[in-house]
């Protein structure tokens, strides 16, 4: 039963290289990785009633319900062959799929301290597990968007399956940005209140409801400095084409989220060991 | 030639901790606007060595924060070395309190998969191992329900089973767990017992010195995160008595 082989030795001594040690380690236990997305879906969905829709009623609703507030408002600034509905419901899924992935990557790993206290598990695989399942609502929530973009006499465009190198940026992103969120929910009792705060801040410097054309100058130009508004122009660019991205989102998405998540995972590599004596 | 299955060399573990523990923001903006932040150093092990083989039992004594569990967690990779150097060769497996890993959504099966998985084996290990641990647990017939339906009796006794389905290279146990009623106390005492004398290198932390006079083939006895003595069980065991009478 014991299986024992080279590399199954563990020396202190041998200081992993930083992020590849670590990407290397999440991809030798992916068996255990794919085991913890299935739980958070399972979790999530097997026993509600309408199952995997129930991720989706948050956004579905507060669409509905920003489409009747402001309709009227933005309708007459939606330029061009844009529609109201569908740029409203894209935003919501974006933001979601943020916001969601960052806090559920953060409670997952403050979450399996009992378990990351006892025996070595890659922290880092909590996080991805929790980004990954959260990236599997965001994929459901295309169906609803696909409906309403049709019945807003639009169409999908051919860039569309693109929207797997979205979502692989959205992924990566989160999953950095909740590593460095679950160091200091651990660390500090009341960082939650403050974090859902800066998350709601971001929230409304995004532009989901509201066409980035009603800004003056100044505040566009901050409103741009958000990786989530190029998210934003590159999924509407495909579904519909309610925005226009341009070669500069792409990079601006790609580049944002590759060096969040290198950033996040060097950061919580090195914040780790200290924040684990804590628990 | 047989490498010895740990190897710990010097070992030392330092925490960086405040004065105070600080656990909220308010605070450490509080403190560092008065300029009160003050840390220190706090040695949690310093200076531990020691070389483990194969069939042998060290036992770990000592008071209530001497570090005896901090050295589970360096020997279980969860800690790195301030100091030192820790080797571990082979699969490394913790009794370690009981369904840590467990969730109450899930069934009995897809726990055990998961759990065992978390442990470090392989998915498709678990998979085939599921009606053995299942059988042993005597929860065969529960095992597609999920675990809310489960009493506390009958998850501590599936963890049980599913923790001490291998046999590692190492077992490190944090006091041995004994779950359930008489029988299964009884039957998992046996196993217990057997996965310890089966041949792997144990480290066996426990305030049960009759336990370790019993099992431990040696034994440290830690004080303050320091080796005060190491060697033969009765040896030691008297030395840390004395100290506690003293």
């Amino acid at each position: 039963m014991t299986v024992s082989s080279a590399d199954d030795v563990y020396d202190s001594s041998i200081k992993e290289v930083p992020v590849i040690g670590t990407i290397k380690a999440i991809y030798k236990r992916h068996g255990l990785l794919k085991l913890l997305v299935a739980r958070d879906l399972t979790v999530r969905y097997k026993r509600s009633v309408i199952g995997i829709w129930w991720s989706l009623l948050n956004p579905l609703i507060s669409s509905a319900v920003l489409y009747y507030v402001f309709n009227t408002v933005f309708k007459a600034r939606m330029t061009g062959s844009t529609s109201f509905a569908p740029y409203l419901l894209s935003g919501m899924l974006i933001s979601t799929f943020f916001n969601q992935g960052l806090t559920m990557a953060a409670d997952a790993v403050a979450g399996g301290a009992g378990v990351l206290t006892k025996v070595y598990v890659p922290p880092p695989i909590f996080a991805l597990s929790a980004t990954i399942s959260t990236a599997v609502n965001f994929f459901m929530g295309l169906i609803p968007l696909t409906i309403v973009v049709y019945a807003s006499r639009q169409s999908l465009t051919l860039r569309a399956p693109a929207v797997l190198i979205v979502v692989l940026c959205m992924v990566l992103l989160t999953t950095g940005l909740g590593l460095l969120l679950s160091v200091i929910y651990i660390r500090f009792d009341d960082s939650r209140s403050l974090v859902q705060l800066i998350l709601l801040l971001l929230t409304y410097m995004t532009p989901i409801f509201y066409p980035i054309s009603v800004l003056g100058p100044h505040t566009r130009a901050v409103i741009e400095l958000n990786p989530l508004t190029s998210f934003l122009n590159v999924f509407r660019d495909m579904f519909g084409r309610n925005a226009v991205a341009t070669l500069g989102d792409w990079l601006y998405m790609s580049g944002t989220s590759v060096v969040l998540f290198l950033l996040g995972l060097y950061f919580f590599n090195r914040m780790w060991p200290k924040t684990v004596a804590m628990l | 030639m047989t490498m010895p299955v740990v190897e710990v060399t010097d070992l030392s573990l330092a925490y960086r901790r405040t004065r105070h523990r600080v656990s909220s923001l308010k605070q450490v903006a509080i403190d560092s606007i008065k300029r009160k932040m003050a840390y220190e150093q706090f040695f949690a092990l310093s200076g531990v060595s020691f070389t483990l083989e194969r069939g042998e039992v060290l036992a770990v004594i000592g008071r209530n924060g001497a570090g005896k569990s901090t050295l589970l967690k360096t020997l279980a990779r969860v800690l790195p070395p301030t100091k030192g150097r820790v080797i571990v060769r082979g699969h490394v497996a913790p009794m370690i309190e009981l369904g840590a890993g467990f969730n109450p959504e899930l069934t009995g099966a897809e726990n055990v998969i998961l759990y065992g998985s978390l442990l470090g084996r392989s998915p498709k290990e678990m998979v085939s191992r599921l009606g053995e641990i299942g059988e042993w647990a005597d929860l065969i017939e529960h095992l597609d329900i999920p675990l809310r339906a489960y009493s506390s009796g009958m998850v501590a006794r599936l963890a049980f089973a599913t923790a001490t389905d291998v046999t590692p290279d190492l077992l490190l146990i944090d006091e041995i767990l004994s779950v359930g009623d008489a029988d299964f106390r009884e039957k998992s005492a046996a196993r217990t017992a057997s996965m310890i004398s089966g041949g792997a290198a144990v480290v066996l932390v426990t305030h049960e010195l009759e336990t370790v006079r019993k099992l431990a083939t040696r034994v440290i006895y830690l004080d303050h995160g320091k080796p005060v003595a190491a060697g033969a069980p009765d040896l030691v065991i008297d030395r840390y008595l004395a100290d506690l009478h003293h």
